[in-house]
């Protein structure tokens, strides 16, 4: 879908970008993370020509990109920037039809698009399409950059630090509800980060900028079960590593059939029949980690797991070590 | 808000009428600044008729100055061209710099009498307080919100037009306010050159001792001022960008 190639990028003196090279599969998640001052947005900002490089090429679906008008690019690309860029003087829904708008698109068809934007992120059209972008929180608003960006059906969509000025809180949520919205719409996307976390949890891949130059490209658990030397010094110690492998992995994959009549559900507790006690449970979406902080915390080794209130399986502490064991 | 805006500017224009149209209601209070038998009332022309001039030149002064400001403001202000900055301000600033009087003396003899050397002067005035606010209003865009333009991929003219003007519109629109105010009460002076206007009043008053035709000539002008300004702060405050300001 977009390859680059040899792409880089000199500011006078600093080579900003230095011969990066990388591709982005349809539907696939590309995390270019990086500290700040890596180029790993001026990376981003290549890919859209919002700047040009200073040599090296970028194609999309094969075509490459400097041949095309740049405005009409990044009308193919959704852009979404940290602090979000929203139009002060435009409502929330005039914000998101922007571009519907500039390509033309019939009324009907825009208030269409700008309501189903605004419901899947979780925002209530008529309480918020009329609302300017000031009366909005910053997780609101940072919604509302994501659906513009969705709003004209890009074939990719560039992320530049998109949670980036949020609390702990919203943020995680935000992650976890546009990782969902990419399953299920397969978005193709490069999102640009300096958190590792928020690059393992959103990347398929996650690539490594230091310095203009891209270290290390592969997938979340590749990266931490070989991570290169300045990766270990920037990001992971190695005491972490067994646990981020476990945060990659989700219950649900790793379940075992549950042992008839042990576990029984006495409403939104689980009760284990062996034991006589009821008992800590984890549900099938659950990551391994968290699955391995409630074995700790109840002094088990296997615990329920639970979908939708029923017991669908259980996980046992060997199960989880065999998933994040060196291998 | 905006009602209430309404309102008051339906009363000054009111009282601007009446002062206007029916001077002679204010005869017998007029008539208490003046010696007995000195005339209250200005009679060489009508108060509409120089009431219009002044406005027109001071309306044409604006007009041409919020143009060629907001143009040189909108250039300046574009990517590879802020080296024109320092020297677009010096020739506004320099402009600024004559006053209105001596830039009278200076295109009389150039232009000739009336209404021409009364508007090269209130233009040469009033460019810079247009020129500085549209250039402080467009440079005080969020750099972020301009870089979401581009990057939904707007043209630079579609930047402009879109994003750039509608936001600083209530910058340039203070400027304008500026201007006009001050070509309102300057164009008072272009009298002294032979334009027609309320200034003509005043002149009069002055050259004939009569303090009724000063303080009424003053008050007519410092209304029309006051009208004028009303109606700009309320066009400002129905801007998209105000709107949005004043929903938060």
């Amino acid at each position: 879908m977009i390859e680059v190639e040899g792409l880089s990028k000199r500011f006078g003196e600093v080579l900003a970008v230095d011969d990066v090279s990388f591709s982005v599969a349809e539907g696939e998640v590309l995390a270019l993370v990086g500290t700040s001052g890596s180029g790993k947005s001026t990376t981003l900002r290549l890919v859209n020509r919002l700047i040009e490089p200073t040599s090296g090429v970028v194609r999309l679906r094969g075509a490459e990109t400097r041949e095309m008008p740049p405005e009409k690019l990044r009308r193919e690309m959704g852009y979404v920037i940290q602090s979000v860029g929203l139009f002060p003087h435009w409502t929330v829904a005039e914000n998101i039809a922007v571009l519907p708008r500039l390509l033309g698109w019939e009324k009907t068809r825009i208030a269409g698009r700008v309501d189903e934007l605004l419901r899947l992120l979780a925002l209530d059209p008529a309480e918020f399409g009329g609302k300017y972008p000031r009366q909005l929180s910053g997780g609101q608003q940072q919604r509302v950059g994501v659906a513009r960006a969705l709003a004209g059906e890009p074939s990719v969509l560039l992320m530049d630090e998109p949670f980036g000025a949020l609390d702990p809180v919203t943020r995680a949520r935000l992650q976890d509800e546009f990782a969902a919205i990419q399953r299920e719409r397969g978005i193709t996307a490069i999102v640009v980060t300096h958190d590792l976390d928020e690059a393992f949890k959103l990347g398929h891949r996650v690539a490594l900028m230091d310095r203009g130059r891209l270290l290390q490209i592969g997938t979340p658990e590749s990266l931490i079960r070989s991570p290169s030397e300045w990766m270990v010094r920037q990001f992971v110690g190695p005491e972490e590593r067994a646990l981020r492998i476990l945060s990659l992995h989700r219950v649900a994959d790793h379940l075992a059939p549950a042992e008839p009549g042990r576990w029984r559900m006495d409403g939104r507790h689980a009760f284990d029949a062996v034991a006589d006690k009821p008992i800590g449970r984890v549900e099938h979406r659950d990551t391994l980690r968290e699955a391995l902080s409630a074995m700790v915390w109840n002094g088990t080794d296997l615990l329920p797991v639970v979908r939708d209130g029923e017991v669908i399986g259980q996980i046992s502490a060997a199960a989880i070590q065999a998933v994040g064991r060196r291998g | 808000m905006i009602r209430r805006d309404l309102a008051v500017i339906a009363l000054l224009a009111a009282l601007f009428g009446v002062l206007v149209l029916a001077p002679g209601l204010f005869e017998p209070l007029l008539a208490q600044l003046n010696a007995p038998g000195q005339p209250a009332l200005y009679d060489r022309d009508t108060l509409l008729n120089l009431a219009l001039w002044h406005f027109a030149t001071a309306a044409a002064a604006a007009s041409i100055a919020l143009a060629v400001g907001l143009a040189l403001g909108i250039a300046v202000t574009r990517p590879g061209n802020e080296e024109f900055l320092p020297l677009a301000r010096a020739l506004s600033n320099a402009a600024q710099a004559f006053p209105p009087v001596a830039i009278l003396a200076i295109a009389v003899p150039l232009v000739g009498f009336g209404f021409e050397p009364t508007f090269i002067a209130l233009l040469a005035y009033g460019l810079l307080p247009v020129f500085e606010y549209s250039v402080g209003g467009i440079r005080t865009i969020p750099a972020q919100v301009l870089e979401a333009a581009r990057g939904t991929g707007m043209s630079p003219g579609q930047v402009l037009a879109e994003i750039e003007l509608p936001l600083a519109a209530p910058v340039i629109l203070a400027g304008v306010r500026v201007t006009a105010a001050f070509s309102i009460g300057t164009a008072t002076l272009g009298s002294t050159v032979g334009a027609k206007g309320l200034g003509e009043v005043i002149v009069a008053g002055l050259q004939t001792s009569n303090l009724a035709f000063i303080v009424g000539g003053g008050l007519i002008v410092a209304l029309l001022a006051i009208l004028v300004d009303h109606g700009l702060a309320t066009i400002g405050r129905m801007l998209p960008a105000a709107r949005a300001v004043a929903a938060a």
